[in-house]
Order: structure tokens, then C-alpha cells, then sequence
């Protein structure tokens, strides 16, 4: 942003002024800035109290989510990348919820002295949350969907707590952290009006208790989820790579960005969905041991919790300096501020 | 009034269907109250903010991050548009109009929220004067 100072028919640009300039410059797409930072300077420094010499915390935490708003709106295809990314998500988290569902209800009616009730374990509230919010996807889409997945994620985190309040048995992290962060990104399912799309989920969950039913019986049923969760979580991640990386390639091949932001997205729970062979890939020395140790588990899911968001970032950082937004751009003054060409 | 539900059907018809696949309904309050307030002038960001404030008494107080983001989806939506510029103390200042379809789409709102409360009213209004159910409900 210019900084007129020495022009005199300007006042004097306040330190005010220029903090809230260097904020917006740090948050806000290039093009953007050029399009609305000196207004959107000129509406805070408006609202701002006589005497402030400071943005406000509020103000920072303000630019800083109105600039990434627009980080998200001004790069092509990352809206519909994050809504396919999102529905991609929701369908993998109800195929999981619907398995580990059927796990729970089957494990205490073969295991019968091992478990004291109904189901397995807490676990089970986590999936059947994860289980109405794919019906609510179908049935009211939009806002009361976004307000089910978010139930359905807080009452995921609440698993763990809720184990160490309570002392009962829940899953393992190997199974809670990948639905999570699966969880996280499904906020973003959109399929809007066409019914067949935001059928998917529930049409995963559905045919997933067939195939965990007819495994489970084959295998000499599971007593637990540590097994089924470590043949399971990989190969799912790795099918989730390989389709998200055909619609990637299926939709750059029409010009569409779309499919290579949903692959974007997806890095983080598919990087946690591998947790297992990650951990094992990081566990050192000869011998190295089937399962990994807690530590390698830790560090790897460190490193993907760490490198999917850095790459999205990026991504998004090297797209609002070359995107121009689509629309067209009016230039100021660099002196005065004035407008040569209106919007 | 069969003019009123002829011009709400060729709305419907024409504009609602791509306006409301941009903008979601029925409209959140922060977003109706910057439709309402753009309805009596052209207004720039920091007269929206204490227009909006001033229209909810207190209770909505938009930042300016959070109004430019609704700004920008209602200008992309065709609903509100940039009515003209001046240059205040050397900083651009923006000024915001009301289409025509945010008008259209204001006024379906508001006739959607007019039933609700005439619903809401008859129904009390029943109760009152039923007073047997009133004591039901306390």
C-alpha cells in the first residue's frame, strides 16, 4: 500500500493508519488489497476510538479471517474444491462410522464377558452422530447440516475426555484422530439441490454394514479396534488418494481447478488415515517392530498435521499473488488514492 | 394483490432461482439488516456498520472484515452494487446501492417474515382469549 504522506492536500498518514495497512498487506490477496485495502483501512480507522495508536486484537483476528475469506473466494476452483474435498470427506467419515458402528453392537454379543453393555465402547455416540449427520446431508442441507457436522466433531473430541472422566473403554487415537480431521474437512459438504450427490454419504454408510458384517464373520470377528483399524485406515487412505487424484486429473483436464484443491484438502486426513505404516516408516534401527511405538506415531502425525495445511497455504498464497479475482481491477492514484477506473 | 403475486412469481421465475443458489435463505439476520439498511440510501462501509448496529439496537455490531465479506458475496449475487466513490482524507470511500433483485429479494424476506409473525399473532391472540390454554401453556 502507497504511503502519501508528502502530498499537502492529504493528512499525514498516522502510525494508525500504516499498521492497519501492513495487517491488511500481510492478510489479504494482492489484488484485493489494491481493489479494497485503502477502503477497508478507512472503515477501521473510522470505527477506531480517538487515541488508538494500535489495531485492536479483535481488528487483527478480524482482517485475519476476512483475509483468508478471500484468499479462499479469489483462488479458482477452491470453493467447489473445498465442497468436493468436503463431500468426499462426510462420505469416507459415514463409511467408517457405519463400520465401526457395526463393530461396537457385534464385539459385546461375541465377547459377552468382556464387555458390560449394549455397545463396545463411547465410541459409539461419535458414530452415531457421524451417522445422522450423513442423513441430515440428505434431508436439510446447508445450515443444518453444517450445525450437525459440527455436533458430530465436538462430540468426536469429547470422546477422549469423556474416556478419562469416565474410565470406560474407548477407541483407540489411531481411530478417533483420522475421523476428526475427516470431520473437520466434511464442514465443507455442499452438494447443494441435486439429491443423488448429497445421497452419497448415507449410501456409503448403508453398504458398508453388509461388507463389515460378512468380513468380520470370515476373519474370526475382530474383539477390538486396533486390528481392523490398522488393515482398514491405510487402505482407505490410499483409495482416497488415488480417487482424489483422478478427479484431479479428470477435472484439470476441462480447465477446472476444482479436483486439484479437494486433493489439496484431503492431504491432512489421508495423511492421518496412514498414520500406521508412517509411524512404522519413522521407527528406526533393525527389528523394527510391527506396531509402531507411540513416539513415531506422534512425530508422524506431527508431520502431517503440519505439512497438509503448510502446502494448502502456500497453494493459497501463490494463487491470490497471481489470480486478478476475475473482476476488474480499478487503479488508484498511488499518490493521492484517487480512482482512475471505476469499478 | 393479484398484481403483487404476479410480480412475486415472475421473480421467482426469473431472478430467485441463480440469486438464491449464491445467497442462502432464508437470509441470516447480519445479511438482512445490510439489505435494509442499503433500502433507505447509499450507504459506505462505516455508515453500514452503524446503520446495521443502530437498526438491531446494539445487538449486531459487524466488523469490517466480516462486512466486506458479505458485501463482496451480495455484490457477486447482484444484490447490492457499488454506487459511487469519493476520496475522504486521501482514502478511497465506497458507497453501496440496492439492486433491483436485492430490492425483490428484500421484499420476499420481509412478506416471508410479515406471514410468520401473522401466524405467530392469531395463534396468541388464541390464547388469550381461550384462557384455559393460557393456563396450559404458563
Amino acid at each position: 500500500m502507497s504511503r502519501p504522506e508528502s502530498r499537502p492536500d492529504r493528512p499525514a498518514v498516522t502510525d494508525l493508519e500504516r499498521r492497519y495497512a501492513r495487517w491488511t498487506a500481510l492478510f489479504y490477496p494482492a489484488d484485493y488489497r489494491r481493489e479494497r485495502g485503502s477502503e477497508l483501512v478507512d472503515t477501521y480507522l473510522s470505527l477506531a476510538e480517538p487515541g488508538r495508536r494500535r489495531p485492536s486484537p479483535a481488528d487483527i483476528a478480524d482482517l485475519a479471517a476476512g483475509g483468508l475469506r478471500r484468499h479462499l473466494r479469489t483462488a479458482p476452483g477452491v470453493t467447489a474444491g473445498f465442497r468436493l474435498a468436503g463431500l468426499l470427506a462426510l462420505t469416507t467419515a459415514a463409511a467408517f462410522a457405519s463400520a465401526w458402528a457395526v463393530l461396537e453392537v457385534m464385539a459385546p454379543m461375541k465377547f459377552w464377558s468382556r464387555y458390560t453393555g449394549p455397545f463396545m465402547s463411547l465410541g459409539m455416540a461419535a458414530w452415531a452422530v457421524w451417522l445422522l449427520a450423513a442423513v441430515v446431508h440428505l434431508v436439510a442441507p446447508g445450515r443444518w447440516y453444517r450445525r450437525a457436522a459440527v455436533i458430530a466433531v465436538l462430540v468426536t473430541a469429547a470422546v477422549v475426555p469423556a474416556g478419562m472422566l469416565t474410565g470406560l473403554f474407548r477407541p483407540p487415537l489411531i481411530v478417533l484422530v483420522p475421523q476428526l480431521v475427516l470431520g473437520i474437512v466434511a464442514l465443507g459438504a455442499d452438494a447443494g439441490r441435486r439429491w443423488w450427490v448429497r445421497l452419497a454419504p448415507l449410501a456409503a454408510a448403508a453398504s458398508t454394514v453388509p461388507v463389515t458384517v460378512v468380513t468380520e464373520a470370515r476373519l474370526d470377528f475382530y474383539g477390538d479396534y486396533y486390528l481392523p483399524a490398522v488393515e482398514a485406515l491405510p487402505a482407505v487412505g490410499v483409495t482416497l488418494l488415488i480417487g482424489a487424484t483422478l478427479l484431479a486429473l479428470g477435472f484439470a483436464a476441462r480447465h477446472d481447478l476444482r479436483g486439484a484443491w479437494a486433493l489439496l484438502f484431503l492431504l491432512t486426513p489421508i495423511g492421518m488415515l496412514t498414520l500406521n505404516p508412517l509411524g512404522a516408516m519413522l521407527d528406526s534401527g533393525p527389528g523394527r517392530p510391527q506396531v509402531p511405538v507411540w513416539s513415531s506415531m506422534a512425530a508422524a502425525a506431527m508431520l502431517v498435521a503440519v505439512v497438509g495445511p503448510v502446502l494448502l497455504t502456500l497453494a493459497l498464497a501463490a494463487q491470490g499473488r497471481r489470480s486478478t479475482g476475475g473482476r476488474p481491477l480499478p487503479t488508484h492514484c498511488p499518490t493521492c488514492g484517487a480512482p482512475s477506473n471505476s469499478a | 394483490m393479484v398484481l403483487s403475486t404476479s410480480a412475486v412469481a415472475i421473480f421467482r421465475h426469473t431472478f430467485a432461482a441463480d440469486i438464491l443458489s449464491r445467497v442462502e435463505t432464508p437470509l441470516r439476520e447480519p445479511t438482512f439488516l445490510i439489505l435494509t439498511a442499503l433500502a433507505g440510501e447509499p450507504m459506505h462501509g462505516y455508515g453500514l456498520i452503524a446503520e446495521v448496529a443502530r437498526l438491531s439496537d446494539g445487538r449486531i455490531s459487524l466488523r469490517p472484515g466480516t462486512l466486506y465479506g458479505a458485501l463482496d458475496r451480495l455484490v457477486d449475487a447482484g444484490l447490492v452494487s457499488v454506487d459511487h466513490e469519493e476520496i475522504v482524507d486521501g482514502r478511497l470511500r465506497r458507497y453501496y446501492r440496492l439492486t433491483e433483485p436485492g430490492g425483490d429479494l428484500l421484499v420476499a424476506e420481509t412478506e416471508r417474515m410479515r406471514r410468520n409473525v401473522e401466524a405467530a399473532t392469531t395463534r396468541l391472540r388464541a390464547i388469550k382469549a381461550a384462557p384455559r390454554l393460557s393456563g396450559g401453556l404458563a
